[in-house]
């Protein structure tokens, strides 16, 4: 079976993590994504938070498989010279420098359009072009802040809370992943490469979409009926942070289960649906309030809803999470248990989907990281190490034209 | 410019978050989505959480612009032949059906094959196969098997969901990637395949960095993450961390000027290394930058309280936007906690196309997120969401090239909903 993207080269200029995130999904469909570091140092995540001491970091490892490393000075001439030749053979440039920095090295969208009209440029910015804030530098929180997630995450009494989900980085990477695809498919019908952005702000915003809807439906009726503070508390004029409480029409919270006094992740989340009302009684043994019209509708519910899960709770206090969702969802009641990194780097139905996969390191050995989200049925992702410092340096520039003594040369003027 | 999708016909069975943020995104490059709904309810998110009544609610109108409604009742012998129809004349069928319910409609994966060998099936799941294949799915259930809920929130405190809909949209943003990925691949080989999005999967993959952690664990403490400065041992599952950073710079969400009433009057402070000269002096401990004790990133690590203490000290005394422009001119990568009434009213969100206004027929006008990914030659406009079954003889008479009479003998089968009573005269 040929890969999706088998023949499309790509030019990877980013580091860290939202840049590196797309072009490794990239790489799984079946580019060839060359990364393209700093002599000497490279991705600077090669160094951060290491593990085990002179072996590429895991930041690093987990967010570049798939990938081939040239080492190359772009204030060289030399280094110039491979970087404009790589252009003309390349699909797809990917970057997340901070803003002009392309420009200044000599490389604008005019000067690349000219050396190859169908090359796609891709870029991740913190703020969109034209934002008051685009010259910021811009990191995973900081994102999470100014899109929106911070203030809507959180119990209402307590602080912003980020989360620990990559919303800002890894989640821009995945849209920046779509424009990419998007923008190679327009070039199949008319030759023409484009420029695709996404700014780490708006990635953030486009999650919390259901939230300013919120704030739309707030400023016109005042109150939110499935946030916690409806129907006890108050309101103001902006979307408050409701806890855990489920954010569509259903209420949810986050219970405890045995053992939730020592292990910091003995929790199910449990949804009460409205259709599941019945099934929710028979579970936890109160037949009698299936036909009471004091809690047989949501709307009846909803002044008693934490005295509810209260209940649930003693319900769930001698059974483990694994015990109590085997329980609850032969009928069909909607919940999950909290599952921790352990439990999660161990599952066995992750690692059968190739969701978490086992790779091995020159350097380090095997480790673990998260392979494809989007299964396919023509493609099963193959996930290979991440490369070590200008491992590929060598080849790519054969495949580039230059010859052995070119290439050595070049080594000893350090543009590689 | 032209739409980079353009030409692409999408046949849309999803309804309420992530298959629709899915199609949306499509439309929004062009594609010619035909949401297909059953007649007279349609989405169940046209009346879920309504602000306005008898006005299709901000739920359906924010994650449906751009397409078309077609009502069709696919238990109908008619309204089946009908979606026959259009499975031969779509690129791509989306659904977020429960497990099996395609199937039991008829539509295999064999029969879509044979149907329209080039179509694209693109599905949500809840989880991928295992014991868990079977089990319906919601954003927070999918957040807690994702692993974000468990490394969401305060050390103290209770595993905690985010309010981004990563289970939900995410998940949607996941596939519309494999369905370009399988567009562009259908190129070169003439033929559709299936595509699937867990949402277990989907939240999964925005924790990478969690399931880094969890294997440096086995190598040592977490060194930043703040309990590691406050002594506090460490277990065998990665912990949650608060509003620590995730990466090697520490940070905090800190109080601003206001706080006591505003529930947003915070910042996010980033004590990077680089600049730690300059914090030194904004914050008036000029001494910190040659005490050994507080000149090293490493010999900050355990006293990063007192060290955030005496940061927010200063942040109190000023307002958030005030803190930041301050700090902007030193560098100092910091960022306001925005509210989402502060970001509906950012106008350069709506010049740059992030937030769109949009004119509705029935509710007015309101405001949706538009689309995130900017590119150069993609010149789509966000249209409203469309009315149930707006376009339903629009679909018939374009797509499938049925003339008036056919259409409205279809009517009166019953296959697009209840036949209207026309009253003798």
């Amino acid at each position: 079976m040929t890969k999706p993207l088998e023949g499309i080269k790509i030019i990877d200029f980013t580091h860290v993590q939202a840049g590196p995130a797309c072009t490794q999904l990239l790489a799984w469909f079946g580019a060839d994504v060359i990364k393209v570091e700093r002599p000497g140092s490279g991705d600077v995540t090669r160094s951060q938070l290491r593990d085990i001491s002179n072996a590429d970091a895991l930041y690093f490892t987990m967010l570049n498989s798939n990938k081939r490393s040239l080492t190359l000075d772009t204030k060289t001439a030399a280094g110039k010279e491979v970087l404009t030749k790589l252009i003309k053979e390349s699909d797809v440039l990917v970057e997340n420098f901070g803003p002009g920095a392309l420009d200044r090295m000599g490389f604008t969208w005019e000067h690349i359009k000219s050396l190859n009209p169908g090359m796609i440029v891709a870029s991740v910015k913190g703020f969109s072009d034209g934002h008051h804030y685009e010259d910021l530098k811009v990191y995973e929180n900081v994102a999470q802040c100014a899109g929106g997630a911070a203030s809507t995450t959180g119990f209402w009494d307590g602080p912003p809370t980020v989360s620990a989900a990559a919303l800002g980085d890894s989640n821009t990477g995945m849209h920046l992943a779509i424009g990419i695809l998007t923008a190679l498919h327009q070039r199949n019908k008319t030759g023409q490469g484009q420029k695709v952005a996404v700014s780490m702000q708006d990635a953030v915003i486009n999650l919390c979409r259901v939230k300013l809807r919120d704030q739309q439906r707030l400023d016109r009726v005042g109150y939110l009926e499935e946030y916690p503070q409806y129907p006890h508390g108050e309101f103001s004029d902006v979307v408050p942070r409701g806890g855990n409480a489920g954010g569509g029409g259903q209420p949810g919270w986050v219970l405890k289960c045995k053992g939730w006094e020592t292990d910091p992740n003995a929790y199910i989340y449990f949804t009460i649906q409205g259709h599941a009302w019945a099934p929710i009684c028979r579970a936890l043994g109160r037949e009698e309030w299936i036909d009471d019209p004091a809690y047989n509708t949501a709307l009846a519910r909803q002044d008693k809803i934490f005295e509810i899960f209260g209940i649930i709770e003693e319900w769930l206090s001698d059974k483990t999470k694994f015990e109590a969702v085997d329980i609850l969802r032969k009928f069909d009641i909607p919940c999950a248990p909290v599952l921790t990194m352990k439990e999660i780097a161990e599952d066995p139905s992750l690692r059968a989907s190739g969701t978490i996969v086992e790779v091995d390191h020159k350097e380090r050995g095997k480790y673990l990281t998260v392979g494809s989200p989007i299964k396919f049925s023509d493609m099963s992702v193959e996930v290979t190490g991440s490369p070590l410092l200008g491992e590929h340096t060598d080849e790519v520039l054969a495949e580039l034209g230059y010859s052995a003594d070119q290439i050595k040369e070049m080594h000893a003027a350090r543009a590689v | 410019m032209g739409k980079a999708l353009d030409g692409v016909r999408i046949l849309d069975f999803t309804h309420v978050q992530s298959g629709p943020t899915c199609t949306q995104l499509l439309a929004w490059f062009g594609a010619d989505v035909i949401k297909v709904e059953r007649p007279g309810e349609g989405d169940v998110t046209r009346t879920q959480l309504r602000d306005v009544p008898n006005a299709d609610s901000l739920y359906f109108t924010m994650l449906n612009s751009n397409k078309r409604s077609i009502t069709l009742d696919t238990k109908n012998a008619e309204g089946k032949r009908l979606l026959e129809d259009l499975v031969k004349v779509c690129d791509v069928l989306v659904e977020n059906f429960a497990p099996g319910a395609l199937d039991r409609m008829g539509f295999t994966w064999e029969r879509l094959q044979e149907l329209n060998p080039r179509l694209i099936l693109a599905s949500v799941k809840g989880f991928g196969a295992g014991p868990f294949e079977n089990c319906k799915v919601y954003e927070n259930v999918a957040q807690c098997a994702g692993g974000a809920a468990s490394t969401t929130g305060f050390r103290d405190g209770l595993p905690m969901v985010t309010g981004a809909q990563i289970g939900d949209s995410g998940t949607g943003l996941h596939l519309a990637l494999g369905i370009v990925t399988a567009l562009y691949q259908r190129e070169q080989t003439g033929r559709g395949q299936k595509v699937l999005a867990a949402m277990q999967d989907a939240v999964l993959n925005l924790c990478r960095v969690k399931m880094r952690d969890q294997q440096r664990l086995a190598h040592g403490p977490l060194r930043e993450y703040s309990q590691f400065g406050e002594g506090v041992p460490f277990g065998d599952a990665v912990p949650r961390a608060g509003n620590d950073s995730g990466g090697g710079q520490p940070g905090r969400i800190l109080k601003c000027k206001g706080w006591e009433q505003d529930p947003n009057a915070y910042i996010y402070f980033i004590t990077q290394a680089p600049v730690w000269e300059r914090i030194c002096d904004v914050i008036g401990e000029p001494g910190w930058k040659t005490d050994p004790g507080y000149a090293t990133a490493a010999a900050r690590l355990p006293h990063l309280n007192e060290i955030f203490t005496r940061i927010e000290a200063w942040t109190m005394a000023h307002d958030k936007f005030e803190a930041m422009e301050i700090l902007n001119k030193y560098d100092i990568p910091c960022g306001p906690i925005l509210s989402m009434k502060e970001i509906a009213e950012e106008r350069s969100l709506y010049d740059t196309g992030t937030l769109v206004e949009v004119e509705h027929p029935v509710r007015g006008t309101y405001v949706t997120v538009g689309n995130p990914i900017k590119l150069s030659e993609n010149d789509v406009p966000v249209q409203r969401s469309p009315l149930l079954g707006e376009h339903t003889e629009e679909i018939l008479s374009d797509v499938l090239g049925f003339d008036e009479a056919r259409i409205s003998a279809l009517r009166m089968t019953g296959a697009l909903g209840v036949p209207v009573q026309i009253a003798a005269e």
